[in-house]
């Protein structure tokens, strides 16, 4: 078993959180935007626990277990969002959404 | 103490808002309402005066930092002999009002008026300073507006409304600029304050006494009272002849501790000129309510003049007394030209309703038969007005006379040479009106009113005829009358012959000249003489002049400024840059969400380099 450093859990974190933010800015589909961000959210709690377990403290773990409450009302929220979107506007492309504009 | 004074001034306004809220389509039952509380107002009055006790009290109305403006009642013998005559002859003239006006349309909406304007007048009479004065004072320049426009289907009245109200406003706005240097120069304007201790000033009384030029209608500012002739002929007994021209006189009493040499002398001759002045224009009018509205101002400026006169020094025992025989004389001859004017324009409303609305003297005659009691009182109103010996006007014109003549010689002959010409011109009018025989259609067909409008005119002849007995007054009024002068020894002698003299000239020559004919007597002997007087000195058309030619094109030039400056810099061009920066601010809002995600992301940069430290 390979003993992976603090190192590369962050490391691994920041590409997590790089690839759920350049598809934040990049997908046109509003469901894969919003699990774009889900990723980032998961991102930062992986840095948390890796934090936390390498200085042998609770902090991080405490602050992951709010971020995944958050999180889940969040998601509860936006998915429904989403479905109510694409029931009225038939479509959730970013593009097409633009009634604040016209 | 002062809860039935401010009764007294409450009342009429509630009348005015009932009138105005339910009242407007049902003119009867405004006509009672207006008058019973006028007629409430009267008797108010007179218990009050007779045996209520003198005292003031205000409260705080607006305080705006150091600064508190403050509504009061003062209530002292001035303003109790004031309120009585506005109390009697307001309710002589509403009960003239309810048959004059019985057929009008808009009756509600003039009885409001009435009511309106009682509240305005008792309230001037009523204050405690000078800003509560002027308040109200604007209030009776508005209800003599509604009152002057009440037919403003016609072009003149809706004409001289205007006139009247502008020509107020010139002397009010002195009026308000010498309010507010007294408040600046004394802390205070509280009427028995500024008696206690104030800055002697020769301007503050004279910006105060612009007031009084517009209000009483003197020199230069005469021009809107004959105008406001276009109203009803009520209201012109009411409000431009008996009460509310007597305002500015009355405002002048209230601030006499303020005066200087200087500024009595300039109101004296004020008041000189417009006496005199006024009484030459009435002679060539052919109008009687111009007539009487021109004999007004001229009783006005000897009531100003009187005021102008100022202090008469006597010795008592030995002892040099100085009494302020101006506000005596003013006051005097203020209560009983109040009840002759009012009298005589009542009857000469009396005149014009039994002639079927015919203004015109030349078109009358006769009516000496066919209106009695019309004759009758006018007479009364007639020989009191030229102060005939025992009637009201000859103890008040002769009290101003020896003032005169104390003081100031050249006056007294102005005043002295007035008073021929008042005898001339009334006793032409009486002349032509009642005698000869019946000139047109109308004026034979005359018939006297009914009860409402001779009722009005036996107590008003009664008043002028017992008027000028000081004695008659009770003692209540004392503070005033202890002040009007009397003439002594050979000073007596010479008024007395002097007023004689004076009647018997004007009264006799004007019988000698006049006879009833239709046409005026003077026209066809000596037409320069009537084509100057005619011309009133050309005091409409100088500022006809002056208001086309120079105020217009100022205003223009102004306009033209405000156009480029105001409007288009300061206005167009503030808008014009929030504008542009809306333009660029609303080139951001693209409507598609990644853009705001750059916009975010670009913030979220902005955010960590100035938190970082690089910004």
């Amino acid at each position: 078993m390979i003993h992976a450093g603090l190192n590369a859990y962050v490391l691994l974190s920041a590409l997590l959180f790089a690839i759920g933010f350049f598809g934040v800015l990049l997908r046109k589909n509003t469901l894969v935007i919003f699990m774009c961000l889900e990723l980032m959210l998961v991102a930062s709690t992986l840095a948390l626990v890796a934090f936390s377990r390498f200085n042998g403290t609770l902090d991080g773990n405490v602050f992951v277990f709010f971020i995944l409450t958050i999180a889940a009302a969040e998601v509860a929220v936006g998915l429904a969002i989403i479905v109510a979107l694409f029931r009225s506007r038939r479509t959730v492309q970013v593009d097409e959404l633009n009634a604040l504009k016209h | 103490m002062l809860q039935p004074a401010i009764l007294i001034l409450l009342l009429p306004l509630l009348s005015a808002a009932v009138i105005a809220l339910f009242l407007r389509r049902q003119g009867g039952i405004a006509a009672i309402v207006s008058t019973l509380t006028a007629a409430s107002i009267a008797a108010m009055a007179l218990i009050l005066a007779l045996h209520g006790g003198r005292g003031e009290d205000q409260v705080d109305w607006l305080t705006l930092g150091g600064f508190t403006l403050s509504l009061g009642v003062k209530f002292d013998d001035l303003a109790a002999l004031m309120l009585v005559i506005v109390g009697i002859v307001g309710l002589c003239v509403h009960v003239f009002s309810l048959g004059y006006m019985h057929d009008d349309g808009a009756k509600a909406r003039y009885f409001g008026g009435l009511s309106i304007f009682m509240f305005s007048m008792i309230g001037i009479v009523l204050a405690d300073n000078l800003f509560m004065i002027f308040i109200f004072w604007e209030l009776v320049g508005f209800s003599s507006y509604v009152l002057i426009n009440h037919w403003h289907e016609k072009t003149s009245a809706s004409d001289a409304a205007k006139k009247a109200f502008i020509t107020n406003r010139v002397g009010d706005f002195g009026f308000l600029i010498g309010i507010i240097w007294c408040y600046w120069a004394n802390g205070t304007v509280n009427l028995t304050q500024l008696g206690e201790h104030h800055v002697f000033s020769t301007a503050i009384p004279l910006l105060l006494f612009c007031g009084a030029v517009g209000k009483s209608a003197q020199l230069p500012l005469q021009v809107w009272l004959p105008d406001a002739m276009e109203g009803p002929t009520p209201v012109s007994a009411l409000i431009h002849a008996a009460t509310m021209v007597a305002a500015g006189i009355y405002m002048l009493c209230r601030i006499h501790v303020l005066m200087v040499p200087d500024a009595l002398t300039v109101i004296m001759w004020t008041g000189a000129a417009t006496a005199l002045y006024a009484a030459c224009c009435a002679i060539v009018q052919s109008d009687i309510k111009k007539v009487l509205a021109y004999s007004t101002l001229s009783q006005l400026g000897y009531m100003v003049a009187a005021f102008g006169l100022g202090s008469l020094a006597t010795e008592e025992n030995g002892i040099k007394v100085v009494i302020a025989a101006g506000v005596g004389a003013a006051m005097f001859h203020l209560t009983t030209h109040a009840f002759f004017k009012a009298l005589l324009f009542l009857g000469s409303g009396s005149v014009i309703h039994g002639c079927h609305h015919e203004q015109n003297i030349f078109k009358m005659g006769g009516l000496r038969t066919k209106m009695p009691l019309t004759f009758w009182t006018f007479t009364l109103g007639v020989a009191a007005i030229i102060g005939l010996p025992g009637l009201a006007g000859f103890f008040s014109k002769d009290a101003i006379l020896y003032l005169a003549f104390a003081n100031n010689k050249a006056v007294f002959a102005v005043l002295a040479f007035t008073a021929v010409l008042t005898a001339l011109y009334m006793t032409r009018v009486w002349r032509i009106t009642f005698f000869g025989a019946a000139r047109s259609e109308s004026a034979a067909h005359a018939h006297e009113g009914g009860l409402t409008l001779t009722l009005p005119l036996i107590v008003l002849a009664v008043l002028a005829v017992i008027g000028g007995y000081v004695g008659i007054y009770p003692k209540v009024f004392t503070g005033v009358f202890e002040l009007i002068p009397e003439a002594h020894g050979s000073d007596h002698t010479t008024i007395l012959i002097t007023s004689l003299v004076v009647l018997i000239l004007g009264a006799g020559s004007a019988l000698l000249f006049y006879k009833p004919s239709a046409t005026d007597a003077l026209e066809e002997r000596s037409p320069g003489l009537f084509r100057l007087l005619a011309s009133k000195l050309w005091f409409d058309e100088i500022y006809q002049w002056y208001i086309d030619k120079v105020q217009q094109r100022f205003a223009l030039l102004l306009n033209f400024l405000e156009q480029i400056f105001l409007a288009g810099f300061i206005v167009r061009g503030g808008a014009g840059l929030v504008g542009l920066f809306g333009l660029g601010a609303r080139a951001l809002h693209v409507g598609k969400l990644n853009v705001y995600l750059y916009w975010f992301l670009a913030g979220v940069v902005v955010l960590w380099l100035f938190a970082t430290g690089v910004l």
